[in-house]
């Protein structure tokens, strides 16, 4: 297969699931939902075994890597900064939703930094840095 | 920081390759290549011994520092 018809494929099997899925959403079918998904999962490996063409290579790897930094960068302080101020803003009365949402976003930047501390701990370990 | 040039575009025309030749040969995207002509991406070490591979030519004959 060319990366051109790869690329209408891809499209199609997106279609797909989101129809598919809106579809489960508006029956309240899990069971659609996951199983189209997993569908689409399975299709776009095997989509993309069959192209011959070069898909990833160390210039995607590079975008990537700077796009994910970019990322992190941007989306952990503004969860804590937003966290920040649904839980203070929101001091009186804990236990309301505001409070809890605050709580929640400030879990999820700590799992952000978590996630990014243990990758980072794993390239630094795979590319030898604490040799020196 | 130096910036790095290439010749990669004066060569490929030399031999009457393609981007598309020349990136299946390499092994990457044709994007990656273009971007590499354009000096707009510096290729890692490894990419650039394979291209030099795929002229025949030595590394500082197709990447120079400015």
């Amino acid at each position: 297969m060319s990366y051109k018809n790869f690329k209408v494929a891809r499209m199609l099997m997106a279609m797909f699931i989101a129809m598919t899925v809106s579809i489960a959403i508006s029956i309240e079918n899990v069971l659609l939902a996951v199983s189209a998904i997993g569908i689409g999962m399975i299709s776009m490996v095997l989509i993309k075994r069959s192209v011959k063409e070069v898909l990833v290579d160390e210039m995607v790897k590079t975008i990537a890597g700077k796009s994910a930094l970019m990322a992190y960068s941007i989306t952990v302080p503004v969860l804590a900064f937003l966290s920040l101020i649904l839980m203070f803003s929101n001091l009186s009365s804990r236990g309301s939703e505001m409070y809890n949402l605050g709580i929640t976003l400030s879990y999820v930047a700590l799992f952000n930094m978590a996630a990014y501390s243990l990758a980072y701990y794993y390239y630094q370990k795979k590319y030898g840095r604490d040799n020196e | 920081m130096a910036e790095i040039m290439n010749n990669i575009k004066i060569l490929r025309a030399g031999k009457g390759m393609t981007q598309e030749e020349l990136a299946e040969k390499a092994k990457v995207t044709r994007q990656t290549i273009i971007a590499i002509e354009k000096g707009k991406y510096v290729p890692s070490l490894e990419l650039a011994f394979k291209i030099c591979k795929v002229f025949d030519k030595k590394i500082e004959e197709i990447f120079k520092t400015i």
